[in-house]
């Protein structure tokens, strides 16, 4: 999912799709595909797009697909057939339209839960909509017996009438839909929705705290892929002549999902390589193997045995093998690299020059946490200045990791307020303050995993500069302003300009960790906490880190959680100890070091007993 | 040969390197003390040991068996046995049930009133749920769990986390009682004073390395040692 | 409007009647959720295959307890292969993985009965000391339906019993509290796993076959039952065995009672529910655990 812009990386499948759309009907036919399964074919590619997106995508399991399809199709099929509309295409956008709208309200039910939850609901409105149009809404789907009589569309273009027969008008026609909706698809695919898409299949996680308002685009999804599924609808209608009550069966849904992880999830294409396969396979199976209605049996192994071996599908399985054939990926780098610090970054070690500070830009006032019986912070006072930084510190229990989240916002206060510069976001949710301007890194890896770094920086970036929620679809990921000054910095910062375009998974863990605070940085935070940034290092690394997080001071303020002390007294400028829930002492490294308190309150009393 | 002989071990969560070349050796009825800052790899280092984490390298030689890589089950039923740090009680069960659990597969299990007799609060406690315990009661029922195994080894993870010092007494004196019964024991815990006044020797764990051993009237005379290791 | 106190009474005994055999159906699906964590979309076809081996059974000894017997014990044995030879290795794999394999499954149950019983709806006859009606004083009803209630009840209690008065149940609760606890303690997980599924795959073969007198069985029953079993389970909160028990008698009466005014509006009547419980309470009414 590079989106580096090539033009032929961006307009090449289009026209490739073009191309083998138009050369399909010669070659085809040779191989046992009749005209009327060709025309399924892409009907079902077409369903499938959406459901890509979908599944495929931003990683959301539906398997209630069937009420779009039904929907759009049936009120298309109405339309025509009941009513007094002649153009076919006006009642396929409105078929598609409103099944878009039932899309918005479905969605909101159902998106209230995720994973398990959430396709469980699926299944359970795809049986709804069916019982719907068999029997409270029979008057207007016509129940058990559908919708008959739906015309083929005629485009009078002045010179000349063409009238969409049966044969392979039908299927030009088709393709041509097919055409559009996946150029449309692949424009989604390539802007940042897209981009942001796949972040939540990912990493919902990461991709709220660094800014989206993961929900909406779910929701965003949930409707395009009910859209689409409105047109297919509408679009079998047309080619059979004829509405089908089954177009709401549960059965519909099941069907697209085990041809899109046939074909492949997450390539758009997917869809209609399954739907080649899984309808071809039904011809050939029952007719030439002669194994009659065992079709389904067959092509039910097939999908388990793709799910439990190739889950990627036949798409995935090419790329794969291309991929192998091609040679082995950059090995992953030795552990000990040598890591070059930005020269103009580079800050002698030790002695840490007095920062003019301003004013302050987190005042926390009697935070309390309170976990039923458990008093896990209590009234806590804290005050970080501009500029800043700041360490935290304290021995077990002290409540140093709940303290934390409630700055970083991941968890609520029982009691007391935080304000960010002069703004109060007591109770604001991690996407709010990350658009804010506050932002954390996180003690275990919350990467995009399986995207490039650049893309992973890509996400965080496109948050500040989009906010929470922006539906530019048709938009180019790269195009966004300024989007790619803010990524290239901040490559340079954390030392991956070199690996920009690898895959996360080939990352070091050293590489990862620097790529966990660069996703950090890249939203542009005015105050950046990390929460024990050096985790997992050998010394080695301890020591890069220290070095790094020391070159990316300037312009921001940042607050660090970490046990190691070494880091810490070299790192920061004054630190906060807290005890048991509470702030103990405030100082600078030296004053900490000397205290006599804090260093009881490690030891705990060695010299009782 | 040692009860317990580990040797480099390494441990990872996920990419993350948390033990580097662990040396550690535990002999017979010894009380050895893992001491070392929040975040060092004490825990993981017990949680290893028990194959709640799956050693990347190293070896766990109990008896002289290699166990690193088996599963927790097999590891339990050869004589190791853990009480985690978040002790782990199953809240829906009560107090006898949870005992009684713990038995089932253990070869020379304790009876019951045994348990009972080191701690009397369990037994009048034994109808209640997990969930209506006190903390100091969880911390008796999960030691409790551990020890009617009968086991080789106790490795206990924070026993006197987030207790009141009357019930961290409680739990020293049933400590000292196991001590003296001859319970072979791996103690991590954050209070010195207790770990000093228990254990025969420590290791000292510092950023997922054992960067001191000796025993513990040594390392209490070495006050700038815990300073550095364990202070500020 | 008069009020047909009779039909009222007699629909509020299928709702009773249905009720029953959701709340033993869900129950199965429940357990196998909380302690393994996996959804198991075959667990409809774990129905219909429980009916398809009584049948089998009763045609060969034209016994109905047997038929029952017949039916639950490979509906087990189904289970316990399903666990140890496919699902053992999903657990690593992301939730998604988990539902697809097990919709596969299920698919490929349904046609393998398909291919095998053909499509065509099949019966099998109540007993001969449960058939017929009973009257009931107002009215009459048949006797076989009450007895279905009575079955499933004792099966439920059955149920309960090994939950909470055997070893074997408290190692299943305490293995929905905390796997990995249970694994430290010297028990193998994996076996508890494997019978879980064994079981919790037998509780819906046995009402499947249970309920085949009642209702002609066809490869496809599977399908609805399993939607309602969801519905079920999200209403009575997903893991929590009680919830699976109190959701399916809810489901049952609303399904049962609102067909009294519309037979069509039934389905969308406990999807309503459904969301309204959602909304209110998001881990349905006697859910504890967030596995979400």
């Amino acid at each position: 999912m590079a989106t580096k812009n090539s033009a032929f990386r961006v307009w090449g499948p289009d026209v490739l799709t073009a191309l083998g759309l138009v050369v399909a009907p010669f070659v085809l036919p040779h191989l046992g595909f009749t005209q009327d399964t060709m025309s399924r074919i892409l009907i079902y590619g077409l369903f499938g797009i959406g459901f890509d997106i979908l599944f495929g995508f931003t990683g959301l399991l539906s398997f209630g697909q069937s009420a779009f399809f039904g929907t759009g199709g049936f009120v298309a099929a109405y339309l025509l057939t009941q009513t007094g509309m002649t153009s076919v295409i006006l009642a396929l956008l409105i078929g598609t339209v409103f099944a878009a709208a039932v899309g918005v309200l479905v969605g909101l039910i159902a998106l209230r839960r995720t994973g398990i939850y959430f396709a469980m609901i699926t299944v359970a409105i795809a049986e709804v909509f069916f019982f719907l149009e068999n029997s409270p809404l029979s008057a207007f789907t016509g129940g058990e017996n559908g919708l008959p009589g739906v015309p083929s569309p005629t485009f009078y273009l002045g010179f000349t009438t063409i009238h969409i027969g049966s044969g392979w008008t039908m299927y030009g026609f088709l393709a041509v839909c097919f055409l559009i909706g996946m150029v449309i698809a692949r424009r989604i695919v390539l802007s940042p929705v897209g981009l942001v898409l796949v972040a939540i299949r990912d990493n919902p996680l990461r991709a709220a705290a660094v800014g989206h308002n993961v929900h909406s685009y779910k929701l965003l999804a949930f409707v395009i892929a009910a859209a689409y599924g409105g047109l297919a609808g509408g679009l079998l209608g047309v080619l059979q002549g004829y509405m089908p009550p089954d177009a709401f069966a549960f059965d519909t849904s099941g069907q697209l999902v085990m041809q899109t992880v046939i074909g492949g999830l997450g390539t758009l294409f997917g869809p209609l390589v399954g739907a080649a396969v899984w309808l071809y396979l039904r011809d050939f199976l029952q007719s030439t193997v002669n194994l009659g209605a065992a079709w389904k049996l067959a092509l039910g192994v097939v999908f388990v045995l793709l799910v439990v071996f190739l889950r990627r599908g036949i798409i995935g399985g090419v790329v794969d093998l291309v991929r192998l054939s091609r040679g082995k990926p950059a090995p992953v780098e030795e552990v000990e690299e040598s890591i070059v610090v930005p020269a103009a970054a580079a800050v002698p070690t030790g002695d840490i020059e007095p920062v003019e500070h301003g004013e302050p830009i987190l005042v926390a006032t009697g935070l309390t946490k309170r976990y039923g019986g458990l008093l896990a912070n209590s009234d806590i006072d804290f005050t970080v200045r501009r500029g800043e930084l700041r360490g935290i510190i304290g021995p077990n229990g002290a409540g140093k990791s709940t303290f934390f989240k409630m700055l970083t916002c991941e968890v609520p206060p029982s009691a007391g307020k935080i304000v960010f510069e002069d703004k109060d976001i007591t109770g604001f949710s991690v996407t709010e303050v990350c658009q804010l301007g506050l932002t954390k890194s996180y003690q275990v890896n919350q990467l995009f995993s399986r995207l490039t770094v650049r893309d992973n920086l890509n996400i965080a970036a496109a948050a500040q500069r989009r906010g929470p929620f922006k539906m530019d679809v048709l938009r180019r990921v790269g195009h966004i302003d300024g989007i790619e000054e803010t990524v290239a910095e901040t490559l340079d910062l954390v030392n991956l300009t070199k690996r920009a375009d690898n895959l996360v998974s080939e990352l070091a863990y050293g590489e990862k960790r620097r790529l966990e605070i660069g996703l950090a940085l890249a939203t542009s935070p005015k105050l950046l906490l990390l929460d024990e940034p050096l985790a997992g290092m050998s010394p080695r690394e301890r020591v890069e880190t220290v070095k790094l997080l020391k070159s990316i001071r300037q312009g921001r303020t940042m607050i660090v959680i970490d046990h190691d002390m070494d880091a810490i007294f070299e790192l920061t400028e004054s630190i906060t100890v807290l005890q048991e829930g509470r702030v103990l002492v405030e100082g600078t490294p030296q004053e900490i070091k000397n205290n006599p308190t804090v260093q009881e309150a490690y030891l705990g009393g060695v010299h009782e007993e | 040969m040692s009860l317990l002989e580990v040797n480099k071990l390494n441990s990872y969560y996920g990419d993350s390197h948390i033990l580097f070349d662990i040396d550690l050796r535990v002999e017979a009825h010894e009380v050895v003390a893992l001491i070392g800052r929040n975040g060092a790899g004490k825990s993981t280092t017990l949680k290893s040991l028990m194959g709640m984490v799956t050693p990347r390298s190293g070896s766990v030689k109990l008896d002289g068996e290699d166990l690193a890589g088996r599963k927790a089950h097999v590891i339990a039923q050869k004589g190791m046995q853990l009480v985690p740090e978040e002790r782990r009680v199953f809240g829906s069960l009560d107090v006898e049930e949870n005992i009684v659990l713990a038995r089932l597969t253990a070869e020379n299990a304790w009876p019951i009133e045994r348990i009972y007799e080191l701690f009397p609060r369990l037994a009048e406690r034994k109808r209640s749920r997990g969930t209506d315990l006190s903390g100091g009661e969880q911390q008796m029922l999960a030691i409790a769990r551990a020890l009617v195994r009968d086991p080789k080894i106790v490795l206990l993870d924070e026993p006197f986390e987030g207790l009141a010092p009357v019930i961290v007494q409680d739990l020293m004196r049933a400590c000292r009682k196991l001590v003296e019964e001859g319970q072979t024991i791996v103690l991590v815990e954050q209070n010195i004073a207790a770990t000093l006044a228990l254990a025969d020797r420590a290791y000292i764990v510092n950023n997922g390395h054992v960067v001191h051993e000796g025993p513990t009237k040594e390392i209490k005379a070495q006050p700038d040692l815990l300073q550095r290791y364990l202070g500020v | 409007m008069d009020f047909n106190w009779p039909l009222l009474v007699s629909q509020m005994f299928n709702g009773l009647v249905l009720g029953a055999l959701l709340a033993l159906i869900s129950s199965g699906l429940t357990i196998i959720y909380g302690t393994l964590g996996v959804l198991n979309l075959a667990h409809g076809a774990m129905f219909m295959m429980g009916g398809y081996a009584g049948w089998l059974t009763y045609q060969y000894t034209n016994s109905y307890i047997l038929a029952v017997a017949g039916g639950s014990l490979f509906v087990l044995v189904v289970g316990i292969i399903m666990e140890r030879v496919v699902i053992r290795h999903f657990y690593d794999r992301p939730d998604e993985d988990q539902i697809l394999v097990t919709f596969g499954l299920g698919i490929v149950f349904v046609e393998l009965v398909r291919w095998g019983f053909g499509s065509l709806s099949l019966t099998v006859p109540s007993p001969s000391w449960a058939s017929g009606i009973t009257s009931l004083g107002f009215m009459i009803y048949p006797t076989y339906r009450l007895a279905v209630v009575a079955i499933v009840a004792v099966a439920l209690l059955i149920l309960y019993v090994v939950l909470y008065r055997t070893r074997l149940g408290m190692i299943v609760r305490a293995g929905i509290e905390d796997a990995g606890m249970v694994d430290a303690l010297g028990i193998n997980v994996y076996r508890v796993f494997m019978i879980v599924f064994g079981i919790g795959a037998m509780a819906a073969g046995f009402a499947g076959i249970v309920n085949a007198p009642v209702a002609p069985i066809t490869p496809d029953i599977g399908t609805d039952i399993l939607v309602q079993t969801f519905v079920v389970v999200v209403i009575g909160g997903v893991g929590s065995f009680p919830g699976a028990i109190l959701g399916g008698l809810i489901a049952g009466e609303i399904l049962s009672l609102t067909s009294m005014v519309n037979p069509s509006y039934s389905q969308v009547m406990l999807f309503a529910v459904m969301t309204l419980v959602l909304v209110v309470s998001p881990y349905g009414l006697l859910g504890a655990k967030g596995r979400d």
